[in-house]
Formats: structure tokens, sequence, C-alpha cells
């Protein structure tokens, strides 16, 4: 029984349905609690917090190199975001000027990541549908991007890329690397494609996903939702095209109308062959010259502010800097933008599909425990 | 060899417990099981989702706080002969949250793991490599077996 909401004197009854903290339904431990009428979820609400570690805690303090390294272990499937917008920050406090081959290169991890993001989220939204076989065709297909990171990076999940000026030295690409990263394309985009033919033609996994979870225009954008699941409701909107890292790339924004689960795999899906498109071009342009900027000199810089788009949406990272340390240091990813949209996608849906409709929303409970402070506007 | 440790032998189910760490060993982990690169499924290693059909529970991430109760609750749930494989370099250490707050107590943090539960293999790594979480079920293996 509800009685925060004095549902009891509506003489409606609700159950409430709790699942978590260590739930077998959900892979990272976090809370929901659904409040059910006739098996029609009513409510839905999301806590956070169990996962909550202080990385910005332990940040203050450290020098700006040390700190920027440990942004990486805030997420292992956007690791590489995280670092590069950290060093971004740095980067436009002191005021470096980054050599355009490794701007190229920090495109080129990025769109790396969003592969293996997208990829894994296509996985995880099968295994939750119930359908295991496309759930390893997705990880069959995914294992290509993460040879290719492991080679760039030397390691399969945290690479540590971009340093303040440039990229790490080992992370340079020469021919030989370049060679393995098309092949590595190719097999990609022939093979995702077959995925998603499969997959939209298989009525049971498209009457499964069609109109569940459905997030109209209006209510996303007042939930602040971001990313793919702000763009699959129709709302053209990719903080690429005005980041200056992008520039010189061509590429689509992905849009799709329904707001569903249908349009979330969709929308993602469809990102795949846009990424590729991304690297193929910077592959294809890559400028020859320095990796690494290293004329530059430390100094004390007031709060400054960056945000890039990453797989999952708006991320952004914000430090003072003192004697090289890092100070006031504030970081919000997208998965907590979109946790109202988590909330009101399950709203009006069956309980079976209230799962499905927290998964289409792309949770990574691991980057949303961070501090944060609600205003109520 | 005992009937329960023949039929064990033939399907070793997994259990994966998740404790606040990264994401990235958790899904090494699915992936080395799921992926048909790795395969476990194929030398009959099986993950599961449930503490009372577990043989072995593999834990990743240095435990917070909130995380205590469950993970004690989770491995008293699993039935006798059980392991226990800490994955990943938070797991094992404490990874970067092992000084957290300096001398002081930490309020997040309540790991490593085997301050917690007892432990019988150890896979370091940051993140764990699906290669190196195969031979750590294998390490805990002869406990399962072995037993009566």
């Amino acid at each position: 029984m509800n009685e925060d909401n004095n549902i009891t004197d509506k003489k409606v009854i609700e159950t409430e349905v709790t699942m978590g903290t260590v739930h077998s339904a959900a892979i990272e431990p976090y809370r929901v609690r659904l409040f059910v009428e006739d098996e029609i979820v009513r409510d839905a609400e999301i806590t956070i917090g169990i996962n909550h570690r202080g990385i910005e805690r332990i940040m203050e303090g450290l020098p700006v190199e040390k700190a920027n390294s440990l942004t990486e272990k805030i997420c292992g499937i956007c690791s590489n975001s995280h670092i590069w917008n950290s060093v971004l920050v740095a980067e436009k406090a002191i005021g470096i000027d980054v050599p355009e081959r490794a701007q190229y290169i920090r495109v080129i991890m990025e769109e790396l990541e969003r592969l293996h993001s997208h990829m894994l989220y296509l996985a995880h939204g099968s295994e939750v549908l119930g359908h295991e076989t496309f759930a390893m065709r997705v990880f069959y297909i995914r294992e290509t991007v993460m040879e290719i990171l492991r080679m760039i990076g030397g390691n399969r999940v945290q690479y540590g890329v971009s340093i303040i000026g440039g990229i790490r030295p080992r992370c340079e690409l020469d021919e030989m690397r370049i060679q393995k990263i098309r092949e590595g394309m190719d097999i990609i985009d022939e093979k995702i494609l077959e995925f998603a033919d499969r997959f939209v033609s298989d009525p049971m996994i498209m009457a499964r996903v069609t109109g569940v979870g459905v997030l109209s225009q209006k209510q996303a954008i007042e939930l602040a939702a971001t990313g793919p699941t702000l763009r699959s409701t129709g709302v053209e909107i990719d903080l690429r095209r005005e980041m200056e890292a992008y520039d010189p790339f061509e590429f689509d924004i992905i849009t799709q109308d329904d707001g569903d689960v249908k349009s979330n795999l969709l929308c993602r899906v469809l990102e795949i062959p846009e990424a590729t498109k991304i690297i193929r071009q910077a592959l294809d342009h890559l400028p020859d010259g320095k990796i690494t900027n290293r004329s530059w000199e430390m100094q004390d810089a007031p709060i400054t502010k960056s945000y890039i788009e990453v797989p999952r949406g708006k991320l952004y990272h914000s430090y003072s800097l003192e004697d090289g340390r890092v100070r006031n240091s504030i970081i919000r990813t997208p998965s907590i933008t979109n946790i109202g949209a988590m909330q009101y996608a399950a709203v009006g849906h069956h309980i079976t599909d209230a799962q499905l409709a927290i998964v289409q929303c792309d949770p990574c409970f691991t980057c949303t425990d961070r501090a944060i402070q609600i205003i109520k506007i | 060899m005992s009937l329960k440790s023949y039929s064990r032998a033939r399907a070793i189910h997994v259990m994966l417990v998740y404790t606040g760490g990264c994401n990235g060993c958790d899904i090494e982990i699915v992936n080395c099981i799921f992926s048909p690169k790795y395969d476990a499924e194929q030398y009959k290693v099986f993950l599961t989702w449930n503490p009372r059909e577990a043989d072995v529970l593999v834990v990743t991430g240095p435990v917070t706080k909130h995380n205590e109760k469950p993970l004690i609750e989770i491995y008293n749930a699993i039935p006798e002969p059980k392991a226990v494989i800490a994955a990943g370099a938070c797991a094992l250490m404490g990874g970067v949250y092992k000084n957290i707050h300096g001398d002081i107590p930490s309020e997040e943090i309540a790991g490593p793991v085997d301050k917690i539960i007892p432990v019988d293999a150890k896979v370091p790594g940051c993140a764990v490599r699906p290669e190196d979480i195969l031979s750590g079920v294998v390490a805990a293996l002869p406990l399962l077996l072995n037993a009566k």
C-alpha cells in the first residue's frame, strides 16, 4: 500500500513491487519500486546511491594528470569519454593547443567506444527480451571492436588514450593498425546490418518491443533526457555538431519518432554505421605531424566546464586548478539525467515490460552514483 | 568421486555479484561466458543469477557499504561446497579506492572482498581479461570437485 500519496482515500488498491538492491534481473545493484495496479505500472521510483564511491572526493587535491586517469575508473563502458572530457577541461583552462593528428585519433577512439557501447546495449536489450542467441551474436560482433581497442590502447576496457596536450605515444596509429581498423569496420558494417535485418524482420521481437516504454517528445524534453534516448523521440540534437574535434567530419544525426523500445534500439543500431563512417573519414584524412604538444606550463585556473557527447548522451566535467592540483571537481554523467526518463518510461505498461522500459534508456548505474544536488524548479 | 561432484563437474554455475566497481570487469566476465569467442559454456560453465544453484561466486568491485550485507547474504545462500573468486584490482585489494580517506575509516568502501567473505582464488587486472577469468575458475575447481 502506498500511503504517502493518500491513494487509500481514492479506494484504489495499489501493490508495491520492489526489486533490488541486488536482483537477478538487474546486473548492477539499484533499487526500483514499482507501484502496480492490475499488473499495470502506475508509478516507478529508482533509488541510486548504492555504488557511490566518491571519485570526486579522491580527485580533490591530486595532481591534474593523476586525477585525469582516475576519471577513467568511473565507468568501464565509456572510460575514454571520461578521460577525454577531463583532459579537455585542463586544456581549456590552461589554453593548450592540441595537434590535429591527436584530435583525429581521439575522435577515432571515441567512435570505437560508441560502437562497443551501442553493441553492449543491443546485447543487453536482447538478453532482457529473452533472446540469448541475439545477445551472443552481438557479443561476437563486439569482439572485433574490443580487439581493435586492445591493439590501440593495450587494454580491453580502460585504455587511457588522452593526456594533456595530446595522446599517449603508444596509441599512435601506424600503417598496420590503420589497416586492421579498416578491416574491422568492414566486418562491423556488414554484420550489424545483417543483425538489424534479422531483428526487424522477426515478428515476435517486433511485437514485444513496439509500443512498449513509450516516452513522448514533450516528456523527454521536460525530464531532460539526453543522447539517443532523446533522439529516439524525434528531437534532432547531438552535441558532436558543436564540438571542435568533430568539425572535419560529416555524419547524420539519427532520429526516430516513437520513443518506445523499438525506436531506442533502431536509433542505436543506425548510429553504428554513422560511427564507422566517421572512423573511415578520420583514417582517410589522418594528418601527419606530432601527437603531443609538450610546450605548456601549468598555471592556476578558475572553474572550467566542458561538455561532450558520449555514447549515452551529454557528459559534463568541471574543476579548477590550484598549483597543478584539482579542486572543486564536479562530474555529471548522461545516465543521471536519464533517470527521470527511466522512471516515466515504465509507467502505464505491463509489469513484465518494466525492466525492458528501464533498460531502453541505457542505464549505467556505476556512472549514475555521483554526488548530486537536485534543485526543484 | 561422489555422485554430487560427478554431476557438478558437468555443470558449473557461476554467479556474478557486482559490488560497486566500474562495470568493466562485469562486462568482461559476462563476455567471457557469453561471447562465442571465449565461450565458457562449451566447458559446461554457465552463468546464473540465482545463488541457490550457483557453485562459484565471482565478486567484482570494491565492496561499498551498501553492498556489504547483500554480499554476505548471497554468500550464505550458496550451498556447500562453494568457491569464491575475487576478480579485478578493486575486489583484490581495493584498487584506486584503497586509501580513499587516508587513515580515516572510509565512509563508502567496506572492501576489499577478503575482509568480508573468504576468497579462494584471486584474479588480477584492471579490467580482468576473459582468459584470466577462465583460469581463475579452473583454479577454484578442485575445491568443488574434490568435496565429498
